[in-house]
């Protein structure tokens, strides 16, 4: 029986498609695995269903018949549970309370039956004992707890729905081995008992060990859906990929491989800090390293904290041969180091001021200027601006007058008035059209060429095999694969970001 | 997969933090000590039995106006009109009381409409701020403009009396014990059961992250309007006392209340980001704020100065607050 079907379900958030159609069909007492990379529409997929976001157009069936879901409280009352990827707690209540959130028992309608609810919350949390580590309690603050131990929250949560239909988005990511199988016997017994059940991971093997059909989305589209037993990891993920998945990538649009005399310009041994663990490499004068792997495995982490905007714990960088760690990003630019970040809003636009300042800032810092004369500046800006194909009306106007693109070259253009000896860009094309990110491509690799050392972290694989000499590949915080030379494929670059860490 | 986290401050909870989880107020309360010990040392009478009765009754009514901004800080949200409506509601009843007669009967049916008032106030706030999505910080503000315009039209200058029977009650004893006392009591009893309900737990988990509550599927404006519904209660209930202390009516009389009601909430050790605090920890950031003038009065300031020395004082105690209240948040 069906338990669940969507029917050309889609969503656009102003001109970009998050889903362009969404078909699913989930049995009652199967675990329906969703697989697709990064932006695929997965989650919103799962949050349509659950109600948080609200469908464009598509019909949705449950148990055949047509519903109409406004909103979270009405997909509840429709039998559908949900496992937020970004987790949906309380940090300042206890577990006991984060459990029974969505329905706290009542007593006389108006106070919560304490009794009631220690008693509901114990048998989820029962359910975990063993492996649920130390620290955990009913009563503790789920603020205080470790990130897998709130994700064990967010899964009993999710489980005291008692919804006959339960969509788990990506909830084994911080668990260790043991809370996993925990997890996957009790999805089993909920499966025996007639639970239609939807599952997203990027863990190969698990995916194998508890699923029994999957679909996969490509692009905001449902492509396909295949028994989990009839086929093999390789046709999944060339299926995600798409066809051109097996095509190296293209050699001469590469830089050409450093020379050897040219020597490190950035060397990080062991660093581990807050989102990365034990990373180790070497940056070449004149190369471009690329970073891989899922969304948040540590490479932005990594980036930040290298420029001194997060934290390190131990371990060691140098630019060139001197020991590197910056204090502050003040300090790291100080030192010769730079990072544009591809969220503009938060890291790069100095907002509503013209142009020519948001050029200059860098400069103020390095030249240690106190006074700035416009006219004088104007001579340095403007060669910056242009080497980057910069369109503009004049240094003077607001920075929001750009496009999204023209504003991330000026961000750009800030760090070419002196050259710094390493560039750090941390998906630094976010959002830009296809034009501005040739321009900026170019620029990367004629900086190269002039002997940067340039680390790329990119979400985007094209962008990747078609610009760095090398691909270190992250997974779960560190670098799982390191990927040169004709190994760099599309296939290779997906194979290494799912494998499991 | 999800972003790794990156502040890792899962360290083992040890005693003091243990205890500061469940009573987050206990930083206030050692604060609230302090100063009635200082009181006592800059002048032995400051202490007796007359002398704090008379600081309750004068703060009383702050006391409810903190309570009332906790339930809408509760859920992250704030209310800068809660002074308007003290206002407002203050001088509702006494234009009231004086028009019936000032019987009795005519007292206790001005409080009923005057509770009405307040709770209608609160609703106007709440379906401004959580149903038409405004800033709480500014649309509450524009509100508080409204509510002291419609005080002003009520009574345009300060000075009408109340009623004899009500301040009588008010300053007097039953029983042999001051009435702010029953006051008090009944207050504290109010807390516990409002402390027990749903709403309580539903407000905080809305001020702890209002998108994460709403996808748990909690019906996230109602719960912000029942909170601003609150809010205008407690400040109805605050213009009684205020009303009971002055025994007239001033359309401008809460104004200057709004912020000190604020600052008693964080005083208490309430984040007015939301989701974390506790309405004991407000009454007690209220008493602090009117022990700090006692003290500054006490300490013999000159006048000049007294508002330099209170507002430093209040700076201070904020710091050592927070000093405190730092281990216990999560």
């Amino acid at each position: 029986m069906s338990k669940l079907k969507l029917n050309g379900v889609s969503k656009a958030y102003g001109a970009t498609l998050a889903l362009r159609r969404g078909d699913l069909e989930v049995m009652a007492g199967e675990v329906h695995v969703l697989m697709g990379s990064n932006g695929s529409g997965k989650s919103t997929l799962c949050k349509i269903i659950a109600g948080s976001v609200r469908p464009d157009d598509g019909r949705i069936l449950i148990d055949d018949t047509p519903v109409t879901i406004t909103g979270p409280r009405s997909a509840r009352a429709q039998g559908i549970g949900i496992f937020y990827q970004e987790l949906s707690l309380a940090a300042h209540r206890t577990v006991e309370e984060n459990i029974c959130l969505a329905a706290l028992p009542a007593k006389a309608r108006l106070f919560v039956d304490r009794t009631a609810l220690k008693e509901r919350a114990a048998r989820y949390i029962a359910l975990f004992d063993g492996v649920s580590g130390d620290g955990f309690s009913a009563d503790a603050l789920v603020g205080n707890l470790r990130p897998d131990q709130r994700q064990l929250v967010e899964i009993m949560k999710a489980l005291a729905s008692e919804a006959p239909l339960l969509i788990f988005d990506e909830p084994t990511s911080a668990l260790d081995r043991a809370q996993v199988e925990r997890f996957f016997e009790i999805l089993r017994d909920l499966k025996r008992r007639g639970r239609g059940i939807i599952f997203i991971s990027h863990r190969m093997d698990e995916i194998k060990a508890i699923g029994d059909r999957v679909t996969i989305i490509r692009d905001g589209e449902t492509i396909t859906t295949l028994n989990l037993g009839e086929t093999d990891a390789g046709t999944v993920i060339r299926l995600m990929v798409g066809g051109a998945g097996d095509m190296p990538a293209s050699q001469s649009s590469a830089p050409a491989v450093v020379d050897a005399k040219d020597g490190a310009a950035l060397t990080v041994r062991n660093l581990s800090g807050a989102g990365f663990r034990n990373v180790s490499f070497e940056v070449a004068r004149g190369e471009i390293l690329g970073f891989g792997g899922l969304h948040g495995q540590g490479q932005s982490a990594l980036l930040r904290a290298i420029f001194g905007a997060g934290s390190i714990a131990t371990g060691e960088i140098r630019i060139g041969s001197d020991r590197f760690d910056a204090a502050s990003p003040r300090d790291a630019i100080r030192r010769g180091c730079a990072y544009v970040s591809g969220d503009r809003g938060r890291d790069g636009v100095i907002s509503g001021r013209p142009i020519i300042e948001n050029v200059t800032p860098i400069h103020y810092l390095r030249d240690r200027l106190m006074i700035a004369r416009p006219s004088k500046l104007s001579d340095r800006v403007a060669p910056a601006l242009e080497s980057m194909h910069t369109k503009f009306a004049s240094l003077f106007h607001p920075i929001n007058s750009l496009s999204g693109g023209n504003q991330q070259k000026v961000i750009i253009a800030r760090w070419l008035i002196d050259r710094p000896d390493v560039l750090l860009l941390d998906d630094p094309t976010k959002g830009i059209d296809l034009s501005a990110k040739a321009d900026l491509f170019a620029l990367i690799r004629q900086l190269a060429a002039e002997g940067l050392g340039i680390i790329l972290y990119s979400s985007e694989d094209a962008e990747l095999l078609g610009n760095a000499n090398r691909i270190l590949v992250f997974n779960g915080g560190s670098v799982s694969r390191e990927l040169t030379g004709p190994e760099r494929t599309r296939y290779n670059l997906y194979q290494a970001a799912y494998e499991a860490a | 997969m999800t972003e790794i986290a990156t502040s890792p401050t899962y360290r083992r909870t040890g005693g003091i933090r243990r205890l500061l989880e469940r009573y987050p107020f206990l930083p206030a309360l050692a604060i609230v000590l302090v100063l009635l010990s200082l009181n006592g040392v800059f002048s032995p009478n400051s202490l007796s039995y007359r002398s704090l009765t008379g600081l309750l009754s004068t703060y009383m009514a702050l006391i409810l106006l903190a309570i009332a901004q906790t339930y809408v800080v509760y859920a992250g949200d704030i209310d800068l009109s809660a002074g308007s409506i003290l206002s407002l509601v203050n001088v509702a009843i006494v234009v009231l009381m004086e028009r019936w007669g000032g019987g009795a009967g005519a007292v206790l049916l001005a409080l009923a409409l005057g509770l009405l008032l307040g709770l209608a106030c609160g609703l106007v706030n709440g379906l401004v701020v959580a149903a038409l999505r405004l800033q709480a910080i500014v649309a509450t503000f524009a509100t508080s403009i409204f509510f002291t315009g419609l005080a002003l039209y009520i009574l345009p200058v300060a000075g009408t009396p109340a009623p004899t029977i009500f301040w009588r009650t008010y300053g007097g004893r039953l029983l042999g014990l001051p009435f702010v006392f029953y006051i008090l009591g009944g207050l504290v009893l109010l807390l516990l059961v409002l402390g027990r309900t749903r709403l309580t737990t539903q407000l905080l988990a809305v001020g702890d992250d209002q998108q994460a509550a709403y996808q748990t599927g909690l019906p996230v404006v109602s719960i912000r309007v029942r909170g601003y519904l609150l809010c205008g209660l407690f400040s109805a209930l605050a213009a009684f006392c205020i009303t009971g202390d002055t025994a007239s009516g001033d359309p401008l009389v809460g104004g200057k209340m709004t912020l000190f009601s604020v600052a008693a909430v964080v005083l208490g050790g309430s984040a007015l980001s939301g989701g974390w605090g506790t309405v004991v920890g407000s009454l007690l950031g209220a008493l602090t704020i009117g022990l700090i003038s006692s003290v500054v009065f006490f300490m013999g300031t000159p006048s000049e100065w007294q508002n330099f020395v209170q507002g430093l004082a209040i700076l201070v105690v904020l710091m050592a607050g927070v000093l405190a209240g730092r281990r216990a948040r999560p």
